[in-house]
């Protein structure tokens, strides 16, 4: 076997013009061949795709009342409005992906089974035996749990879900950009 | 007389040419023509012309990979006719199952006959799998088609996963979408992987269609032509049971 590849390697040393022509038509296919795979996987990558699109208009911001939680779940946003202003939550479990339910009682059921659920960062909340119920989301796939402000606190979802950017538009209305994500700061205050 | 005589004999004499010319060797009634029919007859021919009874003792193979390759046509046929009446469209698609289960002929009989073949193929699969670590039977010279044997195995779960999808459910529409979110957690190629698969950012439309595409056309003829290769490699390597 391997005194065969040495006679191989030693024989092609000897550059005839017949050989010279079949490595340059293997080397064209070679390259044609790369060429060809690589068009197959970017033909497979839509330059286009006619999904919804990130941003959509909400209806105007005085619909929603103070310490309202507003579930569109056809876009899969959640629009709060607090006293110090809207926020709104990208309803995508941080997990893998599912769209998690509101309700308005999601910590009850843990709390009087005993286990012990972290308070809430940013409203300072916390869940107890005397005061067992707090509103949240709950996804259906897996059980991972939210506070009503997207924070997890159950389940397997890793962090957060992602809060996207909202304004108001020219005509008055709410104007939610699923594309932009912001940092949990983010209020827009009307 | 003579003239019809010589007709009927020459009409005979075709239809000998014509059988002939399909079962060359007369019926199989001596070991020596048997062998010769199984070495010329195309379906016969991945049988080994001569097979020790020890080869293929059934508490041996428990006839796992047997069973999956029927598995396998059946899942071809049953497929063949649910695709007369399913359209891979988010319009169409649910209701189509819902016909398919309750308006058309025969239809509960057929999907729920691919449906539970699909179930029983990956368990035959694994097992098959699992029979032959168990009996050693992946060592040299059989260590390439075991490596087809993972290709294969690798398939059956890609169809189960594209065929999830297809009755366009609840629950097909988010196991897809926590599969493909599994997708995106591999490094680097994670996120392409995913928007490839969807064919967007979202399941919708176009991954239906994808995975239809997929589903009865790309995964299944990469599943023949490996199996072809399997069975003859079977074949080749011969069995790996007792002598």
């Amino acid at each position: 076997m391997a005194a065969d590849f040495r006679r191989l390697i030693e024989d092609s040393r000897e550059m005839t013009r017949r050989s010279f022509l079949a490595m340059a038509g293997w080397a064209g296919f070679t390259v044609a061949s790369l060429i060809a795979l690589y068009q197959s996987v970017k033909w497979l990558y839509p330059n286009a795709t006619y999904e919804d699109p990130p941003a959509f208009k909400a209806d105007p911001p005085s619909t929603y009342a103070v310490g309202s939680t507003t579930v569109i779940i056809d876009k899969r946003v959640v629009i709060n409005h607090d006293p110090n202003g809207f926020y709104a939550i990208s309803l995508i479990c941080t997990h893998l992906g599912c769209t998690p339910r509101y309700f308005p009682d999601a910590t009850s059921d843990l709390v009087l089974a005993g286990t012990q659920i972290a308070k809430d960062p940013d409203t300072g909340q916390q869940a107890t035996k005397e005061n067992p119920v707090l509103p949240g989301f709950k996804c259906p796939c897996h059980g991972s749990r939210y506070f009503r402000d997207a924070v997890n606190f159950f389940g397997p979802a890793p962090r957060p879900m992602d809060r996207v950017h909202l304004e108001v538009a020219p005509d008055g209305k709410l104007l939610i950009d699923r594309s932009v994500i912001v940092d949990r700061s983010f209020r827009l205050k009307v | 007389m003579s003239v019809i005589r010589a007709a009927i004999d020459e009409m005979f004499s075709i239809v000998g040419q014509m059988v002939g010319s399909v079962f060359r060797h007369g019926l199989p009634l001596t070991d020596k023509i048997a062998a010769r029919t199984a070495l010329t007859n195309f379906v016969l021919h991945i049988h080994p012309v001569r097979v020790r009874r020890s080869w293929i003792r059934m508490s041996y193979t428990l006839c796992l990979g047997g069973l999956s390759f029927f598995l396998f046509i059946v899942l071809t046929v049953t497929g063949l006719y649910l695709m007369f009446y399913y359209v891979p469209s988010t319009n169409h698609a649910y209701q189509d199952m819902r016909d398919l289960q309750f308006v058309v002929t025969f239809g509960g009989l057929i999907r729920n006959m691919h449906r539970w073949a699909a179930h029983a193929m990956v368990i035959t699969v694994w097992l098959h799998m699992a029979r032959v670590f168990l009996t050693g039977s992946y060592k040299k010279p059989r260590e390439f088609n075991w490596g087809v044997g993972t290709l294969l195995l690798l398939i059956t779960l890609l169809l189960s996963f594209t065929g999830y999808l297809l009755p366009w459910d609840q629950l097909s529409i988010w196991a897809v979408t926590v599969g493909s979110n599994m997708a995106k957690y591999a490094p680097i190629a994670g996120p392409y992987t995913r928007y490839l698969l969807l064919g967007g950012r979202a399941v919708g439309d176009s991954t239906l269609l994808r995975f239809y595409v997929l589903h009865v056309v790309g995964l299944p003829l990469a599943a023949f032509l490996l199996m072809v290769v399997h069975f003859w490699r079977v074949r080749k390597d011969g069995f790996s049971g007792g002598l």
